[in-house]
């Protein structure tokens, strides 16, 4: 079987983009990973988009960018998975090379989180949780996270100040990161102080609303001929309850726990081989919860282990090298595309940000809401 | 553009679940799931039942929501909480307290209240929402 | 006059329950936000009134008194052939709010649900109508629902009495009942006393015009009635509950009439929650429930303006001392309270125009 390739990225700023569209947002990363890859055109287009219906109106969005970016009579389509969207259109891309239907394919994520007020965003957010039980009640995102946070934080009995040492570790990261969205270093104890937005979940804990748009050309290795960044070598995925309250443990995230060993099943790897990772921190408190499900912390010390620096970029694996959601911010549906498009400038060595030496195993970790479904890509260095 | 999140007919036809909590039973595993669905997400099984929940429950968690989606910012800050009743967790709002009264662990019941209604005068949508027990402090009383 | 010949013997209350909300309005913050002189609220006897938060309206309010009347009456909700909601605070114009409660309490499909308005006295009527069809035999229970988060223009006299609140009642045969009625009257004219026109905020009303012609001379009429037709005197009765829309005129009335304070005052709620409108006196006679003993007579008059007012003779069984625990009580629900000011209030009864 063929092998897929990255062998081109486009990465953009995640900002405010109030001069750009949505569609002018795709088409700049889109003609970035073009240029990288050497490559005019491509066999097919993957969009990876969760609110363009509602925050711009656009329905058929693959054909509506394809034809903007002059690619038109191309195959194209639109993969939609909340905020895991831009691994399932990875995942999408990599059964289309791996099956031989295409050899080179242009995977774009976008999404413009800027183009109404931070109400009608908040509103829009709400819908990654299940709709029929969650819109009536008014629980967003955030209020979601807030719940979980809460009771994490009385099972375990950890005081909020520890929980505030993974923002500040992402906003270091941030910091030296071109592309990210929060490039300064926040102290931790600025985390408890700065607004609530779902007790006791702060500004602080929780990723920016940001626009953002990143792509990349994933080609079959026979193809490319020694060329690209990195090999996918594996992609997993689950799906779990809608409802995280519905789980035996509300604090497991058991759609990630299943991906986890079917790609372990997959690959014979385990999270110790390997040496980079990107993971769904969209709040703190979700990050404490996919460092626990992996087993990377034992229950209730992924916060302890972060605040006595066990998550450092010197540790293996290093995570969130780009500043996470948190920090590099979250552009729901391009923001698995930006996770493996860094990770691939990692494994080639030529990422803009905090870079690790000779890393050759990379894993990508995304998450809708707190596990509908749960996504993993995994690359290695070509 | 989204004047209406819910439509009439998807309210009207979920109106026991949200006026009564109403909940599936599978008869093969006896787990409790809500709002019901086809088959039990947990045994997989589609021998199920419906029954109503609408007891007492215990106060598992809560958030404090401040960034109230846009059309509810006069209703902040909405007060959530994960009931358990039973052993099934409902996330629900909660009512008739204020912030600093909240506390994990108190007893709360079930009350009918509105919730939201249609911008552009639509449907007045009522459901159930969570207040502390109320407890009994007449003179008469014991 | 024989007892059997009377509908009304034959029927009586399963269950009653309550309602109020949890925050109060002090009576200074009206005085302080309306410049009104001090001590105006003394003339209405009134301390403080209930409001109904954001999330509660009419129908929310009237659930809950009506899942009292039912925990008490210890029916099953199919069982009501009739639900009968008064109000004048409707949260539709059009749409019945009595089959959201109906629908919500598990009592639909085969029952007849309606909402009635006469002013503060629709739901008397629900319950004057639900004895006929319960006496008839054309249902077996029926459910009386008075519930109103009334209005009242900001600034305008009216703010310091109408509050909100709820009472229900579940009407069925005399046998098993908590209470039973010995008779009922009702005494209607074309007395125009308060109003309030389709598509008007608020309520217009005629100041001194609402007392003499309106609500004393209706209630007067229609208690002089009754007691006439049964053949009791005042001092038969060892309590007198008259609507009450402020705190003193139910005590004059019931001076006029010749009942002493001392029968009114248990009664009387309207001092500390406000004038609750369609729960009002029916109200009142559920806090004297709550305490009553068996064997003791109530007298209870209602008044709607516009204008009209029905007097009850109720008379309390042994059955009442086992219902009495099984749902919250009057008190419970006043002594649960959260004093706000008049900001907070003007959110909670939406007098704030906001653009979201």
């Amino acid at each position: 079987m063929s092998n897929a390739v990255v062998t081109g990225t486009g990465i953009l700023r995640v900002r405010r983009q109030y001069s750009k569209s949505l569609k002018d947002l795709a088409a700049e990363a889109a003609f970035k990973a073009l240029d990288e890859s050497g490559l005019d055109s491509v066999d097919y287009v993957v969009v990876s988009s969760s609110l363009s219906y509602t925050e711009i109106g656009q329905l058929g969005l693959s054909g509506h960018i394809s034809n903007y970016i002059g690619l038109t009579g191309v195959r194209s389509i639109a993969v939609e998975d909340g905020e895991a969207s831009g691994l399932a259109a990875v995942e999408v891309a990599t059964y289309l090379i791996k099956s031989g239907v295409a050899d080179n394919v242009l995977v774009i994520g976008v999404d413009k989180l800027t183009e109404f007020t931070s109400g009608r965003v908040y509103e829009d957010l709400q819908k990654i949780n299940d709709s029929e039980l969650f819109l009536l009640h008014k629980i967003g995102h955030a209020g979601m996270a807030g719940l979980l946070m809460r009771m994490y934080m009385n099972r375990y009995n950890i005081p909020r100040d520890e929980l505030s040492y993974w923002p500040a570790l992402m906003h270091s990261y941030a910091k030296e990161n071109p592309n990210a969205m929060l490039r300064f270093a926040i102290d931790p104890l600025a985390v408890k102080k700065s607004l609530s937005i779902a007790d006791p979940i702060t500004l602080l804990d929780s990723f920016p609303l940001g626009d953002g748009a990143a792509a990349l050309v994933i080609s079959n290795s026979e193809v490319s001929r020694g060329e690209g960044l990195a090999k996918i070598k594996a992609c997993a995925s689950s799906t779990g309850f809608t409802n995280p309250f519905s789980q035996d443990d509300p604090l497991k995230i058991g759609s990630l726990i299943s991906a986890y060993q079917k790609l372990i099943e997959m690959t014979g790897l385990k999270i110790s081989d390997i040496d980079v990772m990107e993971i769904h921190d969209s709040f703190t408190i979700t990050a404490m919860m996919i460092l626990e499900s992996l087993g990377l912390s034992k229950e209730g010390e992924a916060a302890k282990d972060v605040a006595n620096g066990k998550y450092s970029k010197d540790s293996r694996p290093a995570i969130n090298l780009s500043g996470g959601l948190k920090a590099r911010g979250h552009p729901i549906g391009a923001t698995g595309v930006y996770m493996i498009a860094e990770l691939s400038r990692q494994l080639g060595g030529v990422f803009e940000g905090v870079s690790l030496n000779n890393a050759s195993k990379a894993l990508a970790i995304q998450i809708n809401g707190f596990g509908s479904s749960s996504r993993l890509v995994l690359l290695e260095r070509r | 553009m989204t004047v209406e999140d819910l439509s009439v007919p998807a309210h009207w036809r979920r109106r026991l679940t949200y006026y009564r909590l109403v909940a599936g039973r599978c008869k093969k595993c006896g787990r409790l799931h809500y709002p019901p669905a086809p088959a039990c997400p947990y045994c997989g099984s589609k021998d199920l039942e419906l029954i109503e929940i609408n007891n007492k429950g215990k106060l598992e968690t809560y958030t404090i929501i401040y960034s109230a989606p846009g059309k509810s910012r006069g209703r902040a800050p909405i007060i959530v909480g994960v009931v358990n009743i039973e052993g099934l967790r409902i996330v629900s709002e909660l009512t008739d307290i204020e912030p600093e009264e909240l506390k994990t662990g108190i007893d709360v019941e079930p009350v009918l209240r509105r919730m939201d209604e249609d911008t552009n005068k639509g449907i007045i949508r009522y459901a159930i929402k969570f207040r502390p027990v109320l407890v009994p402090k007449s003179e008469e009383r014991g | 006059m024989q007892d059997i010949l009377r509908p009304e013997s034959k029927v009586g209350i399963h269950g009653w329950g309550t309602y109020v909300p949890r925050y109060r309005l002090p009576m200074n913050e009206i005085l302080r936000m309306w410049g009104w002189p001090p001590g105006q609220e003394k003339g209405l006897g009134m301390k403080e009134k209930a409001v109904a938060g954001l999330d509660e309206d009419s129908v929310t309010m009237g659930w809950e008194a009506a899942l009292n009347a039912i925990k008490r009456a210890k029916v099953n909700p199919g069982k009501i052939g009739a639900v009968f909601f008064g109000t004048e605070s409707k949260p539709y114009a059009v749409k019945p709010s009595a089959t959201i409660i109906a629908e919500a309490l598990g009592i639909t499909p085969e029952t007849m649900a309606s909402d009635l308005e006469f002013a503060c006295r629709a739901a008397s009527e629900g319950l004057r109508s639900t004895i006929g069809l319960v006496a008839s035999n054309m249902i077996e229970y029926g459910l009386v629902i008075g519930s109103d988060t009334a209005q009242s223009s900001p600034g305008d006299v009216l703010e310091f009495t109408a509050s909100s609140g709820a009472v229900a009642y579940i009407i069925g045969s005399r046998k098993g009942s908590v209470a039973y009625f010995e008779g009922s009257y009702t005494y209607v004219t074309d007395t125009p006393d308060f109003w309030r026109r389709a598509l008007a905020p608020y309520p217009k009303h005629g100041e001194g015009f609402t007392g003499e012609p309106a609500y004393f001379h209706h209630i007067e009429m229609s208690v002089k009635g009754l007691l006439e037709e049964l053949g009791l005197r005042p001092s038969d009765f060892d309590y007198a509950v008259f609507h009450q829309p402020n705190g003193k005129f139910p005590l004059r009335v019931a001076t006029r009439l010749g009942f002493p304070k001392e029968k009114v005052l248990p009664g009387l709620v309207t001092p500390e929650i406000g004038n609750t409108y369609n729960a009002s006196a029916l109200l009142g006679l559920a806090r004297v429930l709550d305490t009553a003993r068996p064997g003791e007579r109530v007298l209870v008059a209602p008044f709607g303006s516009g204008a009209g007012s029905d007097a009850y003779s109720v008379v309390v069984t042994d059955v009442i001392e086992e219902r009495k625990n099984l749902a919250p009580k009057f008190n419970d629900y006043l002594l649960r309270k959260k004093t706000i000011d008049y900001a907070l209030y003007a959110k909670y009864r939406r007098l704030y125009i906001s653009y979201y």
